[in-house]
C-alpha cells in the first residue's frame, strides 16, 4: 500500500524540490558574488554553505506538503471516476468493511487510467524570472560597485605638530597611497601616516590638504630634488616612484613658516630567490644498481614569487683517468606549488642523456624570480650523481685512501701448494736428493712468503721457534755462530715491495694498518706457514701440504675480511744538519727594510660631532656646525648602518639646536656610525718618589 | 683658646688685682690703725665670688639635666613614630612629615639644642654622611631595615683607551636570577648576563673615539625593570707607545703583530733575524741600554730573548715593559731562564690546544664593532663560524710574585706579569695568535695583545678619571689640587675650590660629567643623580652607621662646654646682689674703728697737699 502511495506522491515531491532549488540557485550565486566582492573567498564559501543548507531545508519542507491527505484530495478533485473513494486505496491498515473492499477493488482497477505525473505542481515561472532578475541585478551591482581604494582616498588628520598661525598654510589632512609593482601581487595600500615602508619600485601618491590654501607647495627631499605638489580641487597631489629610501618634509610655506618634521620612506628591496636541495641532501650520491633515472628535488623560495619555469644545467663527465669528456646542456623544468615556494623535481633519464657507468652527472638549478623589468637569477647548489665504473673498484680519494690487499701474495701461497703437489706427483721420476733439494727450494719460497706476512704483523714472527738441538747453545759458548743472520734473499715476492724499497711507508709499521681480528687470522696463517716451511725444508712436501692449505684458507679469510686502510700522516722531514747551515752561496742577500703603511681611521667628523654633542671637555652647548658631518654622512653612506636615520637626526639638530632630545638622538646615531679604532694601551701613571724608591728597593733585593 | 677661657683668665686676673689692692689698703689701714681683719676677710672672699658670678652670668652653666636620650627620624621613618611615647623626637630634613617632632637642619644642631644627650636612637634608613661625624659623640642605637633589592655596588671601568674593551663590575643585593644588561649609548644591548651566587657579575663593552660616554646598566627580573644606573666611561687617546718587536726568525706572528701595532698607531720598530747576520724589518737600532731606553715596551720571542737577556733585563729595571712570547714549544734553557725571572711554570712541556671563547651572537657583536672601512671591512666571527687553530704552551705561568692575566675559555691561564725594578715583564703562552685576525676575531686578538701591553708598558702621565661613585647634593673631597682648582659641570658652570692642605670640598649640585681643572691637567669625574643607585647609597650609609659606637659615653659630650640653653638671669641677680654687697661693704664703716675726728683731717690733708 505504501508503495502505491509513494508511486503517486514521488513526482510531485520531486517537482517541489526542483522548483525550490531552481528558485534558490540565482540567489545563492548572487550571495556568493556579493560575499566574494566584500569579504573574500572565505565569506563566499560561508554564504554558499549556509544558503545551500537553508535551501535544502526549505525544499524538504515544501516537498513534505505533498502527503497522503493531499493525494486523496487531488485525486478526488481531478478524477470523478474514482467516485471520491480514493481514500480507500491509500487507507491506513485499518480493517475494511466488505463493502469498502468491494469499492476499493473497483477503484483500483480505474486508478491506473491516469499517471502520477498529472498531479505534480507546475513550475513557479514568474517567481523564478523575478528572482533571476533580482540576482542578476545584485551580481552586476556587486561587480560594478566601486572599490574603496580605487576612488579618491579618505584623508587622515595630519600630525605635524606645528602651531597654527594665521596666514601661514599648514598641513591639515594627509594620505599616502602606496601602489606596489604589479609583479609583487601586493594590494594597493593607503597609509594615514606619511612615514611608510614600501617595496622598491612602488608608486607613491601623496594627497594632502592645507589650510589656508597655499600658493605653491613642495615635498622637500633631504637629499635630492624637491617634488612639487599639484593642486587638484581642494587637495594637493604628487607622486613618484620609490627607488631608494629617502627623507622628506611637506612644506606648503616656501620655507617661510616653521620647519615641519621629517618623514621617512623605506624602500624594501626585492630579495633574490633562494634555492635549496631537498633530495638528495648530500651533494654527492651514487647510482644504485638497477637505477635508470634520477629525480633530484629542489625548493625555490622568494619574497614575491619564483618564476614557474627554471633551467636545469646538466653537466656530464664521461670517461676515466685522463680521458674524460665533458658535455653541458640546459633543460627547462617546470615547478609546482605556490609561487613563493616552488618545488622543482625534474626526472632525468640516463639513457636520454647518455649517462653511463664511470661518469658523473652534475645538475644545478637556475631559477628566476618574477621581478619586473629584470628578474633576479640565482644558481642553486650543484648536485653530483656518480656512477662508479664497473671495472675498477671505487677509489678516488673522496672517502680516504683505500688500498686493496696483497693480490700477489695470495697467489704465491697457492703457487707453493701447486709446486708442492707437482713435486709429490714427480716424486717417482726424480732422485731423492733432487726431491729433497726441490722441496727445500719450495720451503725457501715459503720462508720468504712467511717473512712478508710477518712484516704485516710487525716482524714479531721473525724469530724462529727454538730447535730441540739448541738446548744450552749460548751466544758466548766458545764457537763461531756465523755472524748476523742474512737478509732473506730478494726474489720471490719482493717486486711487490716497491714502497719499501723506493720510498718509506708513512705508518709506523704495516701492522698498524690491520685491525686486531685480521691480525689474529694473519698470525694463524703465519703459524701454519711455519709448519709448512719446516716440513718442506726437511724434504717432506706431503706433510707440508695440510699446513699450506690451512695457511691458504686463513689468507683467503683475510682477503675476504678486510681492506687495509693506510693512515694519512704529514711528511716527516729529515732532521736539520747543523753543520751544513749557512754554508751555501749568499751573494745578494742582505738585511732589508720591510715597508708598512698603517691604515688610518676615518671617522673624524663623526667623532668630533660626538664630542661636541656630549657633556664632556669638547662639548659645544650652542649651535653646532654640522656641515662636515653631513657631507661625511653622504659620502660614507655605504659604510653606515643607517645613514638615513643619521641624516634625519642631523637635520633635526640643525633646525632646532636647543632641542636636547634631538641632540641625544643624534648622539645615539653617531655612536653607531663611528669606527672602533684599535686600542692603544692606557698608560699607568709613573710612580711618585716614594713609590719609585719602594720599587727600586724590592727590585734590587731580587 | 676659647672665649670662655679668655674671660675666665681676665676675671682671675681682676680678682688677683683686687686682692692686691685690698692688701695694700689693709697695710695703709694698719698704719693708720683703721684696719679690720674681719672686713678684709669679707672683702677678700667677695671678690672671687663676684668674678665667678659674672662669669656664670656671661656663660651660664647647664641648668638642670636634660633628657639623655633622643630619637632621630631619618628618611623612611614610619609616620607612627611621632605617636609613640618615648624620648623626644628629632626630625632631620630627610624625614617624612611627622607630627610631634622637633625639626632640625642636622644632627649636630639637635645635639646642641639638647645638651646632655648620651644616646640617640636612629629611626628609618639611617644617618647620611652629613650627620655621621656628629653621631660619633654619642651612643647610637640603630636597627637597620632590610636593604632594598638592587645594585649593591657598581664599579665603572677606570680610564679606557679609545677603541678599547672595558669591563664593568657590579654586585646585586637580594636579586637571585636577575638578568643584567649593558646598554650602549645608542640604546642597544651590548652585553647581558646574570649574576653569580654572591650577586657579582661582569659585563663588557667597547669604546669608540675619545671623550666622555655614559653606558647604562639595567637589572631586570622576569622582564620587569628593577633598577638602572649610569655607567660613566672616560675614553682617552693615550700617547703613542714606542714598541720594539724582536723575533729570532720571520714569521706570521711577527707580521700580524707589526700590522696590528702600526694600525693602532704605535711607533713600531721590528727586528727579525733571518740568520747569518741578516735582519729584516725596520732600520736596525742599537739594542743596548741607551737604545732600549727609547722604547716603552718590547715584544720578544724566545729565540731573540736568548741573545739579549742582559740588556733587556737591565732596561726593564729602568722602566721598560717586556712581553715574552714563545714561537713554539720552548726548550729547557729558555724555561729555566723564564723561571729565573720569577715566573712559576707548571704543567706539561710542549704545545696544547687553546680553547677559544665562543664568538658572541650577531646582534651583540654588531654593537661591539664599529663601522668598517675599505681597508678594514667589518669582519665578524659568528658562533657557528670556523674556530681557528690557536695553540698555547702547556706550561702555565704563575708564581707568587706574578699577577695572572688572560684566560682561555677552558680556564687555562695564558699570561702573567710581574714587577722587576720599576719596569714590568709579562709572559704570554699563546702561540700563533695571528690566526685570530684571519678568522674574524680581530677584536679578541686586540684585547689580548693590548691587555699584555697595557699591563707592562712604561708608565706615562695621562688623563685619569677620579674613581668612585658620587651623588649630587653630597659633599665630596677633591685632593691633590694644589693652590688652585676649578670644577666645571655639564652645564658649563665653573666653581673655584678653596683648598685646605691640598684638598678642597665640592658639593655637586647637578648630575653629569664634571671636570676638575688643576693648572693644565684635567681630571673628569661623574656625578650620579641624587636618587640614582639607592641601594648602594643605603649600603654605604649603613656601613658608616655600623662603625659608630653603641656604648654610652661617660659624659655627655656636647653639653657643658657649648650649653647655651641654661638661663643666665639668676646669676646676673646673684652677681648684682654680691656686687652691691661688696660696694656697700667697701663704702660702709662696718668693722672699721670709728674715728670720727679723723674724718675732717682727710679733706684737710687733701687741701694741704693741694695747697702748695
Amino acid at each position: 500500500m505504501t508503495a502505491l502511495l509513494a508511486h503517486w506522491i514521488a513526482p510531485a515531491r520531486r517537482r517541489a524540490l526542483a522548483d525550490t532549488l531552481a528558485l534558490a540557485m540565482p540567489l545563492l550565486i548572487a550571495g556568493g558574488v556579493v560575499g566574494w566582492r566584500w569579504g573574500g573567498l572565505v565569506i563566499t564559501l560561508l554564504i554558499v554553505a549556509i544558503g545551500s543548507a537553508t535551501t535544502i531545508l526549505i525544499a524538504r519542507r515544501s516537498a513534505a506538503r505533498f502527503d497522503r491527505a493531499w493525494l486523496i484530495r487531488s485525486l478526488d478533485n481531478s478524477r470523478p471516476e474514482l467516485e471520491d473513494s480514493s481514500a480507500l486505496l491509500f487507507a491506513e491498515d485499518a480493517p475494511l468493511a466488505p463493502l469498502q473492499v468491494l469499492q476499493r477493488t473497483r477503484i483500483a482497477a480505474r486508478i491506473d487510467q491516469g499517471v502520477p505525473d498529472d498531479l505534480r505542481p507546475g513550475w513557479s515561472r514568474r517567481t523564478l524570472i523575478a528572482v533571476s532578475i533580482i540576482a542578476a541585478t545584485l551580481i552586476i551591482a556587486a561587480l560594478l560597485w566601486p572599490r574603496p581604494d580605487e576612488g579618491p582616498p579618505t584623508l587622515a588628520a595630519a600630525q605635524e605638530g606645528l602651531p597654527a598661525r594665521p596666514g601661514i598654510p599648514r598641513l591639515v589632512a594627509q594620505n599616502l597611497r602606496i601602489i606596489p609593482p604589479s609583479y609583487t601581487g601586493l594590494p594597493l595600500r593607503d597609509s594615514a601616516s606619511l612615514d611608510a615602508r614600501a617595496p622598491q619600485g612602488a608608486r607613491l601618491e601623496w594627497t594632502l590638504r592645507f589650510d589656508p590654501q597655499p600658493s605653491a607647495a613642495v615635498l622637500t627631499m633631504l637629499a635630492g630634488q624637491p617634488l612639487s605638489l599639484r593642486r587638484d580641487g581642494e587637495t594637493w597631489i604628487a607622486s613618484r616612484t620609490l627607488d631608494a629610501s629617502f627623507l622628506y618634509r611637506v612644506d606648503p610655506t616656501a620655507a617661510r613658516g616653521p620647519t615641519p618634521p621629517l618623514h621617512r620612506i623605506d624602500a624594501i628591496a626585492d630579495a633574490p630567490p633562494q634555492v635549496k636541495a631537498l633530495s638528495p641532501t648530500a651533494s654527492l650520491s651514487m647510482v644504485t644498481s638497477g637505477q635508470r633515472n634520477w629525480t633530484p628535488a629542489f625548493a625555490a623560495t622568494d619574497d614575491y614569487g619564483v618564476a614557474a619555469t627554471a633551467r636545469l644545467r646538466v653537466t656530464l663527465a664521461i670517461g676515466e683517468g685522463e680521458n674524460v669528456t665533458f658535455s653541458e646542456r640546459e633543460i627547462a623544468v617546470t615547478g609546482s606549488g605556490p609561487a613563493r615556494d616552488r618545488r622543482f623535481a625534474p626526472r632525468l633519464d640516463f639513457s636520454s642523456f647518455g649517462f653511463v657507468a664511470g661518469g658523473d652527472m652534475v645538475v644545478q638549478l637556475i631559477v628566476r624570480d618574477n621581478r619586473a623589468p629584470t628578474p633576479q637569477e640565482v644558481r642553486g647548489p650543484s648536485m653530483i650523481l656518480r656512477w662508479p665504473s664497473i671495472k675498477e673498484p671505487e677509489s678516488g680519494g673522496m672517502e680516504g685512501m683505500v688500498n686493496t690487499t696483497l693480490p700477489a701474495y695470495f697467489r704465491s701461497q697457492r703457487q707453493i701448494i701447486i709446486d708442492a703437489e707437482s713435486l709429490i706427483k714427480q716424486k717417482r721420476g726424480i732422485t731423492p736428493d733432487r726431491y729433497i733439494m726441490r722441496s727445500a727450494s719450495i720451503g725457501g719460497d715459503q720462508q720468504i712468503l712467511r717473512g712478508r706476512y710477518s712484516q704485516f704483523l710487525g716482524g714479531e714472527e721473525e724469530g724462529e721457534p727454538p730447535l730441540p738441538t739448541a738446548d744450552g747453545h749460548q751466544e758466548d759458548d766458545g764457537h763461531d755462530h756465523g755472524g748476523p743472520p742474512k737478509q732473506p734473499s730478494t726474489g720471490f715476492g719482493a717486486p711487490e715491495d716497491v714502497l719499501g724499497d723506493f720510498g718509506h711507508p708513512h705508518d709506523d709499521s704495516p701492522a698498524s694498518s690491520l685491525d686486531p681480528e685480521t691480525r689474529a687470522i694473519l698470525k694463524q696463517a703465519v703459524d701454519e706457514m711455519w709448519q709448512s716451511e719446516r716440513e718442506l725444508k726437511q724434504g717432506r712436501p706431503d706433510l707440508a701440504l695440510p699446513f699450506a692449505y690451512k695457511a691458504l684458507r686463513f689468507i683467503k679469510e683475510v682477503q675476504q675480511a678486510t681492506r687495509i686502510f693506510l693512515s694519512r700522516v704529514g711528511p716527516e722531514l729529515p732532521p736539520i744538519d747543523a753543520t751544513r747551515r749557512m754554508t751555501g752561496k749568499r751573494e745578494g742577500l742582505a738585511s732589508r727594510t720591510l715597508a708598512i703603511a698603517p691604515v688610518e681611521g676615518r671617522d673624524g667628523p663623526a667623532a668630533a660631532a660626538w664630542r661636541a654633542l656630549g657633556d664632556g671637555l669638547d662639548a659645544i652647548r650652542g649651535p653646532i656646525a654640522l656641515g662636515a658631518l653631513e657631507e661625511w654622512t653622504r659620502t660614507n653612506a655605504g659604510r653606515l648602518p643607517d645613514a638615513l636615520a643619521l641624516s634625519g637626526a642631523i637635520d633635526s639638530v640643525r633646525s632646532d639646536p636647543a632641542c636636547m632630545a634631538c641632540r641625544a638622538r643624534l648622539r645615539a646615531q653617531l655612536w653607531t656610525a663611528m669606527e672602533r679604532p684599535l686600542a692603544r694601551p692606557a698608560r699607568r701613571r709613573p710612580a711618585d718618589a716614594g713609590g719609585a724608591r719602594y720599587l727600586g728597593a724590592i727590585g734590587s733585593a731580587q | 683658646m676659647t672665649v670662655q677661657w679668655t674671660v675666665a683668665l681676665l676675671f682671675g686676673l681682676a680678682t688677683l688685682l683686687a686682692w692686691a689692692r685690698l692688701w695694700l689698703w689693709q697695710r695703709g689701714g694698719l698704719a693708720t690703725g683703721r684696719a679690720s681683719p674681719v672686713r678684709l676677710a669679707l672683702l677678700m672672699l667677695l671678690q672671687p665670688l663676684v668674678s665667678a658670678l659674672l662669669y656664670y652670668a656671661l656663660f651660664p652653666p647647664m641648668v638642670g639635666v636634660g633628657t639623655p636620650d633622643l630619637r632621630i627620624a631619618t628618611a623612611g621613618t614610619s609616620r607612627l613614630a611621632g605617636a609613640v611615647d618615648g624620648a623626644p623626637l628629632i626630625l632631620l630634613p630627610e624625614a617624612p612629615v611627622i607630627g610631634g617632632g622637633e625639626a632640625t637642619p642636622d644632627l649636630a644642631t639637635a645635639l646642641r639644642r639638647h645638651p646632655g644627650v648620651r644616646t640617640i636612637t636612629v629611626l628609618g634608613n639611617g644617618l647620611g654622611p652629613r650627620d655621621i661625624d656628629a653621631a660619633r659623640q654619642v651612643a647610637v642605637e640603630f636597627d637597620p631595615p632590610p636593604l632594598r633589592p638592587g645594585i649593591l655596588n657598581l664599579t665603572p671601568p677606570p680610564t679606557v683607551p679609545a677603541g678599547g674593551r672595558f669591563v664593568v663590575g657590579a654586585t646585586l643585593a637580594g636579586l637571585s636570577d636577575a638578568t643584567v644588561e649593558l646598554i650602549d649609548p645608542a640604546g642597544r644591548i651590548t652585553d647581558s648576563g646574570s649574576a653569580d651566587r654572591d650577586g657579582h657579575f661582569l659585563l663588557a663593552g667597547t669604546a669608540r673615539a675619545a671623550g666622555a660616554v655614559s653606558f647604562t646598566l639595567r637589572v631586570r627580573k622576569d622582564k620587569r625593570l628593577i633598577e638602572q644606573a649610569d655607567v660613566p666611561v672616560w675614553v682617552t687617546d693615550s700617547t703613542r707607545p714606542r714598541l720594539l718587536i724582536l723575533a729570532g726568525a720571520p714569521g706570521p706572528e711577527v707580521k700580524y703583530l707589526r700590522r696590528w701595532a702600526s694600525d693602532a698607531g704605535f711607533d713600531v720598530t721590528t727586528q727579525m733575524s733571518a740568520g747569518g747576520g741578516i735582519a729584516l724589518g725596520d732600520a736596525p737600532v742599537a739594542l743596548d741600554a741607551a737604545g732600549l731606553r727609547r722604547f716603552d715596551v718590547a715584544i720578544v720571542d724566545d729565540r731573540a730573548w736568548a741573545g739579549l737577556r742582559g740588556p733587556l733585563i737591565a732596561a726593564v729595571r729602568g722602566g721598560l715593559g717586556l712581553v715574552l712570547r714563545a714561537g713554539g714549544a720552548i726548550d729547557g734553557a729558555t724555561r729555566s731562564q723564564w723561571q729565573a725571572l720569577g715566573f712559576g711554570l707548571s704543567g706539561p712541556a710542549g704545545v696544547a690546544p687553546l680553547a677559544l671563547p665562543k664568538a658572541s651572537d650577531e646582534a651583540v657583536a654588531r654593537t661591539r664593532h664599529g663601522i668598517g672601512s675599505d681597508e678594514a671591512p667589518v669582519d665578524m666571527a659568528l658562533p657557528e663560524d670556523f674556530a681557528p687553530d690557536v695553540g698555547r704552551l702547556g706550561l702555565t705561568p704563575g708564581g707568587g710574585a706574578a699577577v695572572p692575566m688572560l684566560q682561555d675559555a677552558g680556564g687555562a691561564r695564558l699570561g702573567a706579569w710581574r714587577v722587576i725594578g720599576i719596569g714590568r715583564v709579562a709572559l704570554f703562552t699563546g702561540i700563533d695568535s695571528y690566526a685570530l685576525t684571519l678568522t674574524g676575531r680581530r677584536d679578541l686578538y686586540g684585547d689580548w695583545w693590548n691587555g699584555l701591553l697595557t699591563a707592562v708598558a712604561r708608565p706615562a702621565p695621562s688623563s685619569h678619571m677620579i674613581p668612585g661613585i658620587l651623588w649630587a647634593g653630597e659633599r665630596m673631597a677633591l685632593c691633590d689640587i694644589g693652590g688652585d682648582g676649578q670644577v666645571e659641570n655639564a652645564a658649563g658652570a665653573q666653581t673655584r675650590l678653596a683648598p685646605v692642605a691640598g684638598c678642597g670640598a665640592f658639593w655637586p649640585a647637578r648630575a653629569g660629567w664634571h671636570e676638575l681643572r688643576v693648572k693644565d691637567a684635567l681630571r673628569p669625574f661623574y656625578v650620579q643623580s641624587h636618587d640614582a643607585l639607592p641601594t648602594m647609597r643605603a649600603a654605604r650609609d649603613r656601613q658608616a652607621m655600623a662603625m659608630l659606637s653603641t656604648t654610652t659615653p661617660g659624659a655627655p659630650a656636647v653639653a657643658v662646654t657649648t650649653g647655651g640653653s641654661g638661663s643666665a638671669w639668676p646669676f646676673w641677680v646673684a652677681w648684682l646682689v654680691a656686687s652691691a654687697l661688696l660696694w656697700w661693704l667697701e663704702r660702709s664703716r662696718v668693722g672699721r674703728r670709728a674715728v670720727l675726728s679723723s674724718s675732717p683731717v682727710e679733706p684737710a690733708l687733701a687741701t694741704a697737699s693741694a695747697a702748695p
